[in-house]
């Protein structure tokens, strides 16, 4: 890896007697990130010691090289962030609203207005600029946030929880939006607790668990497809002892057997078995390991 | 025939590469918002009403008296005409301004926490001190049009009436320009920070705009209960709390007038100084009290 978007090293931090972050250590790449625990794992913890709101109670954090205890500011005019709660005034139209972020963001007016504009169209609120966001549905204030955390055009955007309280719909089209941040040139950090939700939108995942990282890596690397599913016609017996002869480790349920094999291909061990044994087979296909598996695999072997 | 047809180009998402003002650009930013707040700019007309009607209440006086001494060739503005002068214009306007302070401090800082705002300010380029002093900025800058608009209005109206010429006049009587401005600092800065402390620490607009008012009003009639009635060694000392007549007492000293013996703090037997270094001290501690509030929750 270059030069980490993200660096911790022995990032700890305690709201008096809870710790929430504990000795974490990360280096995080650009592009988009999955932040993955369940509700008080340290996620907002983490994202707001990146931004700079909290000092860690020990350690050091960075972004883009710049350590948030000294050059927040800095940080800050790169970022851009997206809370988990509300933070949209009901009185203020979307149009207006956004051209404050822009200018908070540090934008001249004119630029700000411009951008406003070209955010609320990008999330889908062209129509709705002129409306108080008193008056939004909880999908259109969830584009509302994300369009003020991008409109002063950040290299990188925190967001938390972007699709707390969206229903399935809402929640497409808002994880079409974040998958879409990385083509436009924005790495993204996005917490969640729905694994799904990281699947499908990140290329780098941090699991945090009770305030200490359990894992964090590419997405790839943890979700490989290394097992092979079969559905049988035919009795299983003869197709396991086979599978188990050649090295292979197979876990049957009914008719169904998933394979593994340790540094084998499963595919070619369950294609010359199959021939060998002449069994009939009804499916045959990989299995990929979840982001869920990994999660509960990890966390029951600590 | 060849038919012209329109495209249209998805331009998709454009990175901005202009200039990025910073710091600078976010402070200057949260000004402007804090007195389009205040005068209900970028909202329901409803919003608009009470702070232009407060403000017509301290403009339009200083109209009237400019236009009626004309007509009544009355062309001095001193304690002796019949509309009093610069000074006399301050005690006339003290509660609407008052008013209007109660009001507009509330709106300055309540909305952004009720409605989680500050978190969007936490991630700009802007510290806890920048917004609260952004925000005070846009306090002072409206209270300006009040203190300081008619004040001038009656400067430049009562110059034109008098003198050969409306330069020479404005020339002759610029001696009251400091004074002017001196004595509507001393009002911002006794009115404006007890607001601000309490709406740092109010949930509602309403709640805190009727505990500064009590403070302010119904605290002064307490003050002066204690201070005519008590008997307890040290009683007078109650009337530094009449917060609200400290601007006055001063306000007569720097037009070099007599303390009048309806101010509290004066028949205490204190002297003007005393009242300038309360103004400062209670304004001071309230805005260290509202800077101690905004480093921890922003």
């Amino acid at each position: 890896m270059d030069q980490p978007a993200i660096e911790t090293r022995g990032l700890s931090h305690a709201y008096g007697t809870v710790v929430a972050l504990h000795d974490v250590d990360l280096r995080i790449p650009p592009g988009r990130v999955g932040l993955v625990g369940a509700n008080g794992a340290g996620k907002t913890t983490l994202i707001r010691i990146l931004l700079g709101m909290l000092t860690p109670t020990r350690g050091a954090a960075e972004v883009f090289g710049l350590d948030t205890r000294t050059h927040e500011l800095e940080v800050r005019a790169r970022v851009g962030y997206m809370p988990e709660g509300n933070c949209l005034p009901p009185d203020q139209t979307a149009a207006d609203f956004l051209i404050y972020a822009a200018a908070l963001g540090g934008l001249p007016s004119r630029a700000a207005r411009q951008r406003a504009s070209d955010v609320l169209t990008l999330v889908g609120l062209e129509e709705e600029r002129f409306r108080p966001l008193g008056g939004f549905s909880t999908g259109m204030k969830q584009r509302t946030k994300l369009a003020q955390a991008i409109v002063h055009d950040p290299e990188l955007v925190f967001l938390d929880e972007p699709t707390a309280g969206l229903d399935p719909e809402g929640r497409d089209e808002m994880l079409e939006l974040i998958s879409r941040l990385g083509s436009f040139g924005i790495d993204v950090l996005v917490s969640s607790h729905v694994l799904g939700d990281i699947e499908r939108t990140c290329d780098w995942v941090v699991m945090l668990e009770g305030g200490r990282v359990l894992r964090s890596g590419p997405l790839a690397s943890l979700v490989d497809v290394d097992t092979v599913e079969i559905d049988l016609i035919d009795d299983p017996e003869p197709l396991m002892t086979v599978l188990a002869a050649a090295g292979a480790e197979v876990e049957r349920s009914g008719t169904r057997l998933v394979v593994t094999a340790d540094g084998k291909d499963p595919f070619l061990l369950v294609r010359d078995a199959l021939a060998d044994t002449g069994t009939g087979i009804r499916s045959m296909g990989p299995r990929s390991t979840s982001l869920e598996d990994v999660f509960l695999a990890v966390e029951g072997s600590r | 025939m060849t038919v012209r047809r329109g495209v249209v180009y998805d331009l998709g998402y454009v990175r901005y590469d202009g200039p990025r003002l910073g710091r600078r650009g976010a402070v200057t930013a949260t000004v402007r918002d804090g007195v389009f707040r205040i005068l209900g700019f970028r909202r329901k007309a409803r919003h608009k009403i009470l702070p232009f009607f407060l403000l017509a209440l301290a403009v339009l006086p200083a109209v009237a008296f400019v236009g009626f001494s004309f007509l009544l060739s009355n062309f001095a503005p001193d304690a002796e005409s019949p509309f009093g002068g610069h000074a006399e214009y301050f005690s006339l306007i003290g509660t609407t301004v008052l008013l209007f302070v109660a009001l507009a401090a509330p709106e300055l800082l309540i909305p952004d926490r009720r409605y989680g705002v500050l978190s969007v300010y936490s991630s700009r380029p802007l510290l806890p001190d920048d917004y609260v002093w952004a925000r005070f900025g846009s306090l002072l800058a409206v209270l300006s049009l009040f203190l300081l608009v008619p004040q001038f209005l009656m400067y430049v109206g009562f110059s034109a009436l008098t003198g050969e010429t409306l330069m020479g006049e404005l020339i002759a009587r610029a001696g009251e320009i400091p004074k002017i401005v001196l004595t509507a600092a001393v009002y911002a800065l006794a009115y404006a920070p007890p607001a601000f402390l309490v709406a740092a620490y109010a949930k509602r607009k309403a709640v805190a705009s009727g505990v500064y008012l009590a403070v302010m009003l119904v605290g002064m009639g307490l003050v002066a209960g204690i201070v005519q009635a008590t008997v307890l060694p040290g009683h007078r000392f109650a009337a530094l709390a009449a917060l609200i007549e400290h601007p006055n007492y001063v306000r007569d000293w720097i037009y070099g007038r007599s303390a009048t013996q309806e101010l509290i703090v004066s028949q205490a037997g204190f002297a003007p100084w005393v009242s300038a270094v309360m103004i400062v001290t209670v304004a001071g501690v309230s805005l260290l009290l509202v800077l101690r509030r905004y480093r921890r929750s922003m």
